[in-house]
């Protein structure tokens, strides 16, 4: 593995591992979903720069437009929790609990 | 150029932990715009400058930009920083992971590996990221309605669950 692709690996890895272990605040896993989501991008970019492969230039920019959906509607719910719950902290959504 | 890519590599992995130790929002948005950055420098470093450009603007200005309002939705009057021993706990932890998981690789690393074979090893009058942009336009022009259309389904998505008061099940004020 070249240090790129480890870099880039750790990166989506350490990225998922902060959404996973989340504390307190929603908007605090959301932003490590966007980490995740950077990280794709630079590894598809970088595929396609380091193949030379030209064509796959597009993959990169179409996931960043599904990647503002995503967050958009991230931070909608976010949005729509908060004036629901008061709060944006996770222990507010436990409505689901035993 | 090899250390200056190792420098940005290094500058990459450490803003993703300060994200992923889950700091106040506030801060985890610096760190994010620390790796978008360094994320950009890496990306120009190999030829791909229109792609480097695209991320500042689309994800920096836009996306990040949304967050950074979105923060005020997480104020509190003592935002935890990295130096709280909570958050601090996690990032000594994904550090020793990452240099654990390094040190496995780095006897296979040699110095030509952190820098890349140049772009432009051919004469070109388009560059290749731009070119191949492009791409979206002609032989993708498919995937780039459906994009817009999903784009414009987002915006109805993120009104639907934002309108509260009368309709659907998230907002009750």
């Amino acid at each position: 593995m070249t240090p790129t692709h480890f870099t880039i690996s750790s990166a989506f890895l350490l990225g998922m591992m902060g959404l996973a272990f989340h504390r307190t605040h929603l908007l605090s896993a959301l932003l490590c979903l966007e980490a995740m989501m950077l990280a794709l991008f630079i590894a598809l970019s970088l595929w396609s720069l380091q193949l030379d492969a030209t064509g796959c230039s597009t993959a990169p920019m179409l996931m960043l437009a599904f990647s503002a959906c995503e967050a958009s509607a991230g931070l909608a719910l976010l949005v729509a929790t908060a004036r629901t719950h008061g709060t944006g902290h996770m222990q507010a959504l436990n409505l689901l609990q035993c | 150029m090899a250390h200056i890519m190792l420098t940005l590599l290094i500058g990459m992995v450490l803003g993703v932990i300060s994200v992923a130790s889950n700091p106040s929002p506030y801060f985890a948005a610096l760190g994010l715009v620390l790796v978008a950055g360094v994320g950009c420098v890496v990306l120009m470093g190999h030829g791909g400058s229109f792609l480097s450009l695209v991320l500042f603007l689309i994800y920096l200005g836009g996306m990040l930009v949304v967050f950074a309002y979105c923060a005020a939705l997480a104020a509190e009057p003592y935002p935890e920083a990295w130096g709280e021993w909570s958050v601090l706990g996690s990032v000594l932890g994904y550090l020793l992971l990452v240099v654990g998981a390094g040190s496995w690789f780095w006897g296979g690393w040699y110095e030509g590996m952190w820098v890349p074979v140049d772009e432009l090893i051919e004469f070109s009058v388009v560059a290749a990221d731009s070119g191949g942009v492009a791409l979206m336009y002609s032989l993708g022009g498919g995937l780039l309605v459906v994009s817009a259309w999903v784009l414009l389904l987002t915006l109805l998505v993120v009104l639907e669950l934002t309108r509260g008061l009368a309709r659907g099940a998230l907002r009750a004020v």
